[in-house]
């Protein structure tokens, strides 16, 4: 059963209409012993492409590719990758983005996809100034 | 989250994670997560709910607003 109605559908591909850029969705997930939550994350992203053509989803074994699980720094699964022109974006998502999440996952993936991060010129000259070492920022969120 | 994800668009230095607090109960107990949302950088900096874009951005950088109480050292 979709996860999502038509009239979302409608929305969401509104919303997804101006991406310029292909953006890829690695979904890292694993074969055996998967968490319950992988499925849910792989129907969501699986429907989320389905709503515009330059959206693809890439499932990689996060087992048996062990490389590229290194390349990207997951080392949790069910993990969410968005790359823009097969290029690593630096966002990620660890568990299912259902719920109010999965606004983030549109928004994410529409920056992805598009020319402008969206911040102010004033954050950009800060983040130009100030980010001169590898920055982490982990954001807890719960779905509801 | 998006001002996390929007961040590390502007910055190859910059990598933002969104996490689902309790399907990853061993990360939120590392970091100590009871609310959310909750933000950490660099495992040093804790951001506690959401915030305009600009105290965001200055706390995420280290470089709270004078006025601003909300950052603390973990």
């Amino acid at each position: 059963m979709p996860l999502l109605s038509e009239s979302d559908r409608q929305a969401v591909r509104t919303q997804l209409a101006g991406i310029a850029h292909p953006v890829t969705l690695l979904l890292f997930t694993q074969t055996f012993g998967e968490p319950e939550t992988a499925r849910l994350t792989k129907q969501i992203v699986d429907e989320l492409a389905s709503l515009n053509d330059h959206v693809t989803v890439e499932e990689v074994n996060f087992v048996l590719d062990k490389d590229r699980a290194a390349q990207y720094g997951v080392d949790h699964i069910p993990a969410i990758v968005v790359l823009r022109d097969g290029e690593d974006t630096r966002m990620r998502f660890l568990g299912a983005p259902a719920g109010y999440e999965f606004m983030s996952l549109i928004e994410a993936v529409t920056v992805a996809g598009g020319d402008d991060s969206g911040l102010s010129e004033a954050s950009r000259d800060l983040i130009r100034e100030h980010v001169t070492q590898p920055t982490n920022i982990q954001v807890f969120v719960t779905p509801t | 989250m998006s001002l996390a994800h929007r961040m590390a668009v502007e910055s190859p230095n910059i990598q933002a994670t969104c996490v689902e607090a309790t399907e990853f109960l061993d990360l939120s107990r590392r970091y100590h997560v009871s609310g959310v949302p909750k933000t950490i950088v660099n495992d040093t900096i804790e951001i506690l709910g959401a915030l305009p874009e600009d105290a965001f951005v200055r706390e995420v950088l280290g470089r709270p607003p004078a006025d601003s109480s909300s950052s603390a050292p973990a």
